[in-house]
């Protein structure tokens, strides 16, 4: 059978925490721990991928990135396509997991004591280097943690995905929409191998890591 | 030298203070919430004043009105913080390192490697802040403050984290560690015993204001207001009326009797008869009449009152009598007038605990009249 959808998953859900974690890191860190005009709703923006239907989520990712959408015409211009790519997949994966590591990273932030960071900035240091030797040395189990649950979660992403990349075998099929697939052409034998494979990686890393960095999720 | 002139407003609290040192040690002293640590922070530039300035030997920390606020980065300052704040995650050596990371490795650890030396933590270098007693976790907050080698020393409440019996050393130990060192330092406190014992200034705060700055020898001898003298805790502070103010005595109508008291040489108090008055008497300045003597003279007795002692405590080497006045009349103190002071063997051969009635004495300089507040 074919495992192209396994190795696909992978590339975008890896891709996906990738850009999870450089956006998201920041983010976290601005609603722990500064106080500006629009924190709230910023807050409330990171979660809303986890509360819209998926598909409504896939349908405005499309209308923004499609052929003629704003951000699909700019990069037409530059000879790029996005819309019905595994790049499409990465963006849809990102998009659905990035609540995940904001929240969780923001709550690991929010419980180091704010006067070691201070403690720091009376020594010397400046605010990056506050971050680097402080904040993160203290908070990393929970930015493990959520990096980890944001992976787990774009491996399992179908909604935004077969909205905006569609599921063209051997391109943009990825594991679920594989099953999906198979279940619909009733090839019930290759539906369960790409299942169990799916719950094997995923359980497999979480009590694996729970096991090796005593994470709790 | 320190000057310090602020206001703070937050919410349901506000910080208005003013106050100016010239000398190595300052303590701010005061209740819970009086601000003193809000003060500290801004001083270490973490809290930016909403008005006023703060100058530190010369550098401008703080100008409000000039638009100017020093970052903490930059004020060259230690900070001993209120339960130390010490960085878990790293050794006791990287802690005290940690303010030296500007400098090559070779002077990092150099300097790292004398200031643990020098405040004998040279054998828990590798340990963890975890691992160490609460006395050996205040040398790591001050080694750590100490060693990029700052102009300035802060310390808030660097002792609420141990045990009573050990602060008693600890004070000793760390009085002689900043007089080593030669910082200027402000400490904030709420034990006066702390203030006094490091302090060579005393601020008083009292509800986001100083009540009184002065020396601390002063401060004993001449609290400003009589909320000074109830925040440093003085026995017997009082109320009555003035009945005749000269500019070396003043005579006080309290509990229907007449007392009369020394005026302050330095600053004459001399209100109008009638004016009320707050005023102190030294529990220790009260003396018992002896009744196999010659009687009470008010020749030979100034300030003669005649009582009962209704309670007594036992404060180790001297017993401290709970004495109400035998006039009609609530007594001012609760259930009694005045605390009187005595040594134990005083109290043994006057025999007071079977006698409980006795004319009492107190010379005029044991009273202390308060201006003010």
């Amino acid at each position: 059978m074919d495992l192209f959808p396994v190795w696909l998953s992978l590339r975008v859900s890896l891709t996906a925490t990738a850009l999870t974690v450089v956006a998201g890191l920041p983010l976290a860190w601005l609603l722990a721990r500064r106080r500006f005009p629009g924190r709230d709703a910023l807050g409330a923006l990171v979660v809303i991928p986890l509360v819209l239907p998926p598909t409504v989520l896939g349908y405005y990712l499309l209308v923004v990135i499609g052929s003629r959408g704003p951000v699909g015409r700019v990069l037409a211009a530059f000879g790029l396509e996005l819309a019905f790519t595994w790049r499409a997949a990465v963006l849809a994966a990102a998009v659905g997991s990035i609540a995940l590591l904001v929240k969780a990273a923001q709550a690991g932030f929010e419980s180091v004591d704010s006067r070691l960071e201070q403690a720091a900035r009376t020594l010397g240091r400046s605010e990056w280097s506050v971050f680097w030797s402080v904040t993160l040395p203290l908070a990393w189990r929970a930015v493990l943690a959520g990096t980890i649950l944001a992976f787990c979660r774009a491996m399992g992403e179908f909604g935004i995905t077969l909205m905006v990349a569609g599921s063209i075998p051997g391109r943009t099929q990825t594991l679920p929409l594989a099953i999906y697939d198979h279940v619909q052409a009733n090839q019930m034998a290759d539906a369960n191998v790409l299942a169990l494979i799916s719950v094997g990686l995923v359980v497999g890393l979480l009590l694996g890591l729970s096991r090796v960095a005593r994470l709790r999720f | 030298m320190l000057a310090v002139a602020i206001t703070k407003r937050l919410p349901g609290f506000t910080l208005d203070v003013s106050w100016e040192a010239d000398d190595p040690v300052v303590a701010l002293f005061g209740p819970s919430g009086a601000g003193k640590s809000l003060t500290l922070h801004c001083l270490a530039g973490l809290v930016r004043p909403d008005g006023g300035r703060i100058v530190v030997n010369g550098r401008v920390f703080d100008d409000v009105a000039a638009g100017l606020h020093l970052r903490p980065q930059a004020r060259r300052l230690g900070y001993v913080f209120q339960g130390y704040a010490l960085f878990p995650h790293l050794t006791v050596a990287d802690n005290v390192g940690f303010g030296l990371h500007g400098r090559s490795r070779a002077v990092r650890r150099r300097r790292t490697a004398e200031v643990l030396e020098r405040l004998g933590l040279a054998e828990v270098a590798s340990r963890y802040p975890r691992e160490l007693s609460g006395g050996q976790q205040q040398r790591v907050a001050l080694g750590r403050a100490l060693a990029p080698d700052p102009e300035l020393l802060l310390l808030d409440e660097p002792f609420s984290a141990l045990d009573v019996p050990l602060r008693r050393q600890l004070r000793e130990e760390l009085g002689r560690l900043i007089r080593e060192w030669g910082k200027t330092v402000v400490l904030v406190t709420h034990d006066l015993a702390e203030a006094y014992q490091l302090g060579e200034r005393l601020v008083v705060y009292d509800a986001g204001r100083v009540v009184q700055a002065a020396p601390k020898d002063e401060l004993l001898l001449r609290p400003a207001s009589e909320s000074v003298a109830r925040l440093i805790g003085m026995r017997n502070v009082l109320r009555g009326r003035i009945v005749k103010a000269s500019p070396d005595r003043i005579e006080i109508v309290w509990r229907g009797q007449t007392v009369e008291a020394v005026n302050s040489l330095a600053r004459p108090y001399l209100a109008p008869p009638g004016t009320p008055v707050a005023f102190v008497v030294r529990p220790e300045y009260i003396r018992l009449i002896r009744k196999d003597r010659a009687g009470p003279d008010p020749a030979h007795h100034m300030n003669l009152l005649r009582g009962t002692v209704v309670d007594e405590i036992d404060q180790g080497t001297a017993w401290t009598l709970l004495f109400r006045l035998d006039a009609p009349g609530e007594p001012s103190q609760g259930g009694y007038d005045l605390e009187v002071e005595i040594p134990k063997l005083v109290y043994e051969m006057l025999d007071v605990a079977r006698d409980r009635g006795w004319d009492v004495s107190m010379h005029r300089g044991a009273l202390q009249v308060l201006p003010g507040g």
